[in-house]
């Protein structure tokens, strides 16, 4: 019978990887990679987001799921913007240790692109969830269509709303 | 302050990625892991319902009916691979009895010769042309709708298995463990397996729980799986179950309870296990058709399922019922 067959599949091995999710994986790999990078401007976090964005689609999803690709690029800034904006809470708080415990912290020793990296990852933590995605998926280089269907939204409505999100993202970094 | 030039910001260059080497992380995961893909079902060029065939396995697999989904480490259960089933018997798991142990893949290689291609088939004649087997009707309990009856057919699969001292000391150095050696003449050992042909039931869907509110989670699913098939069959050529038991059971993550269970079991190469998670779900010994069988209730008493094998099948009748309505089921199986 089916089930038993299937139990036996399900008892002898765990299933073969399929090749239609290694197709998908060579095909957006490095586009989920640069999504996440937008984010957290890590290269190695990037590489970590995208692995678990991956599993997870893996765990839930056939491969050939027509929504795959938007699937990904979807997950790919949400867990990123996660990894960030739980960052930027510890941050809070060991700051606030830093500050209670009096360490100086010299400006001198950060570099321009350290200082920038954070204050992007912070811009981002702090504006609206779904306009950061907007930014990360738009400035990966998603086209309007693939923003829309990445996030679930029309695709007239874009512009307008990336408009709003680089201005909220424009007041955070300039605050 | 930073440069608010959002597109001076925002616009950095693409990095650089090793596709391929990202691929062997992520399989070295999935296989470490022991995740399991989702699966598209074929598509069945009878009928467009493959989608409800596939709801209805992941419902058989949700009320436990033989753990079919359940990553329980391959390892203890497949001593039970040589052997042509005859009887069951349940085999209670916990999380702990298998912590750590990886998947069969770690031993060697399975090459499906035939996979498992389920088709949908329109009606119950069809499907015992089909799968070459008299199909058995049951009687309805009332409320159980056959109207929205669907029917599966399962072909008959093959694989073989090779087992591989080397893949296995390699899978083994991944994982940073030392495994007792693989002794030689189970190194290169084939395992030839059959499961199939069978055939499976669909009635009904299943409603929500009473007092539910919000979207039904069990909408789409059936609300009684009744299936029937040739149990699994495994053939050697040379290494003896005893063998086989006496290696696997040794292995690092089989508690020692589990290993117990396995070696308590009077004729493995009959007894089919049912592996049972204590956690979700009970089971006790009951008799239907005549002989023992195994009967399974999930602790949310949502479904419940009996399993059993007569005359070289292997039966199943799971659902969203009473115990009385699935054992009523079983025995009227005709």
């Amino acid at each position: 019978m089916g089930a038993a067959s299937e139990a036996l599949r399900g008892v002898v091995a765990a299933p073969a990887m399929p090749a239609s999710f290694e197709a998908l994986f060579r095909r957006e790999y490095s586009r989920v990679v640069a999504i996440a990078y937008r984010v957290v401007r890590d290269v190695a976090e990037a590489e970590d987001v995208a692995q678990d964005v991956f599993v997870s689609f893996y765990r839930k999803h056939p491969a050939d799921a027509g929504y795959a690709p938007a699937w990904l690029h979807a997950a790919a800034a949400h867990t990123a913007l996660n990894v960030i904006r739980s960052r930027e809470r510890r941050g809070r708080r060991e700051t606030a240790d830093t500050v209670a415990r009096d360490v100086p912290v010299d400006p001198a020793q950060q570099t321009e692109d350290a200082e920038t990296r954070a204050e992007v990852r912070g811009a981002l933590a702090r504006i609206d969830e779904r306009a950061a995605a907007l930014l990360a998926l738009r400035y990966s280089g998603l086209s309007y269509d693939e923003i829309a269907a990445a996030l679930g939204l029309r695709r007239s409505s874009i512009g307008t709303m990336l408009r709003r999100a680089e201005d909220a993202f424009r007041k955070e970094v300039t605050r | 302050m930073m440069d608010p030039n959002i597109d001076r910001i925002m616009n950095t260059p693409d990095v650089q990625v090793d596709t391929e080497r990202a691929l062997s992380r992520i399989r070295e995961r999935v296989e470490r892991e022991r995740i399991a893909p989702v699966i598209s079902a074929p598509r069945a060029p009878r009928a467009p319902a493959v989608s409800l065939w596939v709801k209805g396995l992941a419902a058989a697999a949700s009320v436990a009916i033989i753990a079919v989904l359940l990553t329980v480490s391959g390892v203890a259960e497949t001593i039970l691979t040589i052997f042509e089933p005859k009887q069951v018997v349940a085999v209670p798991i916990t999380s702990s009895d298998f912590s750590g142990a990886t998947g069969f893949a770690q031993y060697g290689t399975l090459v499906w010769s035939t996979p498992p291609q389920p088709i949908d088939v329109p009606d119950l004649a069809t499907a015992e042309r089909e799968s070459g087997m008299k199909v058995l009707r049951a009687t309805l309990p009332a409320g159980v709708n056959t109207t929205k009856a669907r029917y599966g057919v399962m072909p008959r699969t093959t694989a073989t298995f090779t087992f591989s001292a080397e893949r296995t000391r390699a899978s083994a150095a991944r994982l940073q463990r030392t495994p007792p050696p693989m002794p030689a003449n189970i190194d290169g050992a084939k395992l030839f397996i059959t499961g199939g042909p069978g055939v499976v039931q669909f009635y009904g869907e299943a409603t929500a729980p009473a007092g539910a509110t919000g979207a039904n989670p069990l909408s789409g699913m059936p609300m009684l799986i009744i299936a029937q098939g040739k149990g699994p069959v495994v053939q050697s050529d040379g290494v003896t179950v005893e063998q086989l038991q006496q290696y696997l059971l040794a292995q690092p993550g089989i508690s020692p309870q589990l290993a117990a269970q396995i070696r308590a079991i009077k004729d493995p190469s009959s007894t089919l296990p049912i592996p049972i998670p204590v956690d979700v779900a009970t089971s006790k010994n009951v008799t239907v058709q005549g002989v023992q069988g195994v009967f399974v209730g999930d602790s949310t008493g949502l479904g419940s399922a009996v399993i059993w094998s007569k005359d070289g099948l292997v039966y199943g009748v799971a659902g969203t019922l009473t115990e009385a309505q699935i054992m009523a089921v079983a025995n009227s199986l005709h």
